[in-house]
């Protein structure tokens, strides 16, 4: 995170803890984007602030100033606020709240940042950065393990079943929601980042999950590390969202994954593939007879992966399936292992 | 305008949008163990109301995130509306109700689910018939309440009365 994105978000942290006794504008820096002397509704404090990002080119203007104004409300979306609301002014302390919201909008902060959570298959999740921030794709990747799970009674029924790794972890998106929808499961999260470790322990403790979940600061592209992962007995499966943009790819990423978000969580080398290749060789020393390993990925990965995966016949691995995300994009990947 | 992959698979949805509807009665959810029956934690009041006339996928066209980008790591976008028609008889619903384009895209089924129905059935839909229902009943407690005011009103008038028998009982309250 850079140094003016790290001062913003140390004053708006600031801000959020003194959220009721906030007097003023100490920095002389922050335009007074002020609404007109009396009070706004909600719909019309949208409007204004929709203007203010067009005029400055803060994209998803409309999308970002209703869910700020929808967050300091107490609603989750603008469309699910009670309608009754929509005309009510706002008070003098939430439109205060609104404008500081807004001033970090402005400085392309993304919207999960400046809410400190966002949601991901139904569960609220703390987000603070660099960690970074669950997209919506990574939803399909946990309702396609779902599926795969529903089919393998077996696994479901073990006592402490299925035995999930996820490397990656960053706030814990995938795990949690994995967590949650299967009862019985265990899952070990690892991830190289100590930002990431911190937030991930943290959502699973507000989801009381923390019994469930072993949170390990591990660097699965350092060789051998897997080795740290055995004592916790062979998984029934490896799932992640790997860092898998191409490195050349990096800087042309809009202001507010570039300035916010961590790039060792987005950088997957020459051509996207470090991390993939790590977990694909480590998964075969974790993994039981016919486990298998779920993957989001870039589009021109599938055909990479398969070739890859054929150069390496004595990792035992197949690449299973294909699926695509909901803009028709092949996103994800089902690897099995054969073989014990 | 990218239509729902076939890929995709509808069962995830078809049980979601059924978990939904049920939900949605508002009646308690059953809580079935593997022990059956007799292992009910609760007992759903079920209506004996037919199911709605199932969706076909393939009638539908789903548009969202118009401009997502290359999409999954290299894009944050929050817009997450789904927008949802049907396209026999053009029936159209937009959903922005999560933040999940997962969540809404099951809402925005379950939301054209209805009106797809109301459209083919009329007043003889599942969605009418229980929207008469719940206004029956409402009207039905409403016309409770108000009887078990005048009740106690009347109890309360001959408490007072008998409490003052100095009172004469035929010269009414003052």
């Amino acid at each position: 995170m850079g140094p003016w994105a790290r001062m913003l978000w140390t004053l708006l942290s600031g801000l959020r803890g003194r959220r009721g006794g906030i007097q003023g504008w100490a920095f002389g820096l922050w335009p007074p984007y002020l609404p007109q002397p009396r009070l706004l509704s909600p719909t019309e404090l949208v409007s204004h602030w929709t203007r203010v990002f067009e005029k400055r080119g803060i994209p998803e203007a409309r999308e970002s100033s209703e869910y700020i104004v929808a967050h300091v409300l107490g609603a989750k979306t603008f469309q699910s606020l009670q309608p009754v609301l929509w005309t009510q002014p706002l008070t003098p302390q939430q439109l205060q709240c609104v404008q500081e919201l807004c001033s970090c909008r402005l400085q392309r902060m993304p919207v999960q940042y400046i809410l400190g959570e966002w949601d991901f298959q139904g569960l609220s999740l703390k987000m603070a950065p660099p960690v970074f921030i669950p997209r919506p794709e990574t939803e399909e990747l946990v309702e396609w393990v779902l599926e795969e799970m529903a089919q393998r009674p077996h696994v479901m029924e073990a006592q402490d079943g299925p035995r999930i790794l996820e490397v990656g972890c960053g706030s814990g998106a995938i795990s949690l929601s994995l967590l949650t929808q299967l009862p019985k499961s265990q899952v070990i999260a690892v991830d190289k980042e100590e930002a990431a470790i911190s937030l991930t322990c943290e959502n699973a403790q507000r989801l009381q999950l923390q019994d469930r979940i072993w949170i390990v600061p591990l660097d699965v592209t350092s060789e051998g590390s897997w080795m740290h992962l055995l004592p916790w007995g062979p998984m029934d499966l490896v799932v992640s969202n790997p860092p898998y943009i191409f490195h050349q790819d990096i800087e042309q990423l809009a202001p507010e994954i570039c300035s916010y978000e961590d790039p060792v969580a987005l950088d997957g080398g020459e051509e996207g593939m470090d991390v993939i290749t790590s977990i694909l060789t480590l998964a075969p020393q974790l993994l039981k007879h016919s486990g298998s390993i779920f993957l989001e990925v870039d589009p021109r990965h599938p055909e990479l992966v398969s070739s890859w995966l054929q150069s390496q016949p004595d990792l035992h691995l197949n690449l299973v399936a294909v699926r695509r995300d909901f803009c028709g994009k092949p996103r994800f990947l089902h690897v099995q292992k054969s073989g014990p | 305008m990218s239509t729902l992959g076939l890929l995709r698979g509808p069962a995830a949805l078809a049980r979601a949008c059924l978990g939904l509807w049920s939900l949605r009665l508002g009646e308690k959810r059953t809580l079935l163990s593997p022990g059956g029956p007799a292992a009910m934690l609760q007992v759903a009041r079920k209506r004996d109301y037919p199911a709605l006339l199932p969706l076909d996928e393939s009638e539908l066209e789903e548009q969202f995130v118009k401009g997502h980008g290359p999409g999954g790591q290299a894009t944050n976008k929050t817009s997450n509306c789904v927008v949802l028609k049907h396209v026999p008889s053009g029936l159209v619903v937009k959903c922005h109700q999560t933040r999940s384009v997962d969540q809404n895209r099951k809402l925005a089924r379950k939301i054209l689910q209805e009106k797809v129905d109301v459209f083919y059935n009329g007043e003889n839909s599942p969605v009418c018939r229980e929207k008469r229902e719940a206004e029956k009943k409402k009207q039905e407690r409403k016309k409770r309440a108000k009887e078990r005011l005048e009740k106690k009103k009347v109890l309360k008038e001959l408490r007072e009365s008998s409490r003052n028998p100095a009172v004469d009982s035929t010269a009414g309250s003052d």
